[in-house]
């Protein structure tokens, strides 16, 4: 039977330490930021070359249809938004000034922070679906006069065809898994922020 | 910047041993624990530059650490439920001396409150004062007192029924 000042002095004499250097550390911080910083570069780079290969395309070739140069402008709009929100995730993550906050300010916020992601993957996915689709029949009306009819016809097919798997199976998928993972997460939080609550019964 | 990276390996070696304890308190696991201390120190580093001199360099990596650990089940692979009691037992599994049973007893036996009990408890044992742990945990110093009796009384009677298992 033990009171609590020998399990205090049982504490101080654990051996549990920490088995992380410094040096161990300090090479971790490198890589971590080398490694952010290399996903952001190549981000950065296939952003730029896919809007820069529309904008080029808006210039060399000669479209005959103003409703081309209105799908160009919409999937560089969608590709930079797409860039944007990844950035700003990146950066919030990286240097959140909420991880100074007390716990339970902390916890508030990574509440939002999942419910803004699934906000991103469901509402705002959505409209992105739709802004590539519109831009996609857009650029059909182009196709309908450079094109023969059947080619036209299999080029819709195949483009009705990928946007419906993209929704119906893959995004759908990806939906099902962050919302389990969110639901699970903000139960948690909540069970944890109760605790944390300064009136919380004594 | 070697100003900034001294004052770094300063605040590492007098606070990683007792960050490492929050974290072990909170998870119950030491490679999570070992995770969880690296983040929160690559966290301090980020932020350095935005430490403000409000409360000491302890209160505010303190701070960090605890987001850490409730960041931490973001990415958890398995829940901090009794699964974990086991993964203690097992940390111990060479041979262990008298001593390091009763220290993987007490470990068992903080992973059996809730997660903030773990959490101020572990500060309590590192002998942190009162006001640092209230100010971290974002709660006033009577309430704290209040709680800290209790879960001191929880844990010692956690530990006593374990020990007599």
């Amino acid at each position: 039977m033990k009171g609590f000042e020998e399990i205090q002095q049982l504490w101080h004499g654990q051996d549990p330490d920490p088995n992380v250097s410094f040096d161990t550390v300090l090479k971790r911080i490198k890589n971590s930021r080398s490694a952010f910083a290399k996903k952001l570069f190549w981000q950065s780079i296939s952003t730029a070359v896919a809007v820069a290969i529309l904008l080029w395309m808006c210039l060399t070739v000669d479209f005959s249809t103003w409703t081309t140069y209105l799908a160009i402008a919409i999937m560089v709009a969608c590709i930079c938004y797409y860039f944007v929100s990844q950035l700003n995730d990146y950066r919030a993550l990286s240097r959140s000034h909420d991880l100074l906050s007390k716990p339970q300010d902390y916890i508030q916020y990574l509440k939002t922070f999942q419910q803004k992601r699934n906000r991103f993957n469901t509402r705002n996915y959505a409209v992105y679906e739709v802004c590539i689709a519109v831009a996609f029949a857009l650029y059909g009306v182009e196709m309908y006069f450079a094109l023969p009819l059947w080619t036209f016809i299999g080029l819709v097919v195949f483009v009705i065809f990928w946007f419906v798997i993209c929704h119906v199976v893959f995004m759908k998928q990806y939906i099902r898994n962050e919302n389990t993972r969110i639901a699970e997460m903000i139960d948690n939080l909540e069970r944890i922020k109760g605790q944390f609550n300064e009136n919380t019964e004594l | 910047m070697s100003n900034q990276r001294q004052l770094f390996q300063q605040l590492f070696e007098e606070n990683s041993k007792r960050v490492y304890h929050l974290c072990y308190g909170y998870t119950g696991d030491s490679d999570s624990a070992n995770d969880l201390m690296q983040e929160t120190f690559i966290k301090v580093w980020q932020n350095l530059d935005r430490f403000r001199n409000q409360s000491q360099f302890s209160t505010w990596i303190y701070r960090i650490a605890i987001n850490t650990c409730l960041s931490y089940l973001r990415t958890a692979k398995r829940r901090v439920t009794e699964e974990l009691n086991d993964s203690i037992i097992e940390n111990y599994t060479e041979e262990p001396s008298e001593k390091q049973e009763q220290v993987a007893l007490l470990y068992k036996s903080i992973a059996q409150l809730e997660e903030n009990e773990r959490i101020i408890i572990t500060m309590v044992l590192d002998e942190v004062p009162y006001p640092e742990i209230a100010e971290v945990a974002g709660i006033s110093e009577g309430n704290l007192r209040v709680k800290i009796h209790r879960i001191k009384h929880k844990l010692t009677e956690i530990y006593n029924s374990n020990e007599r298992v």
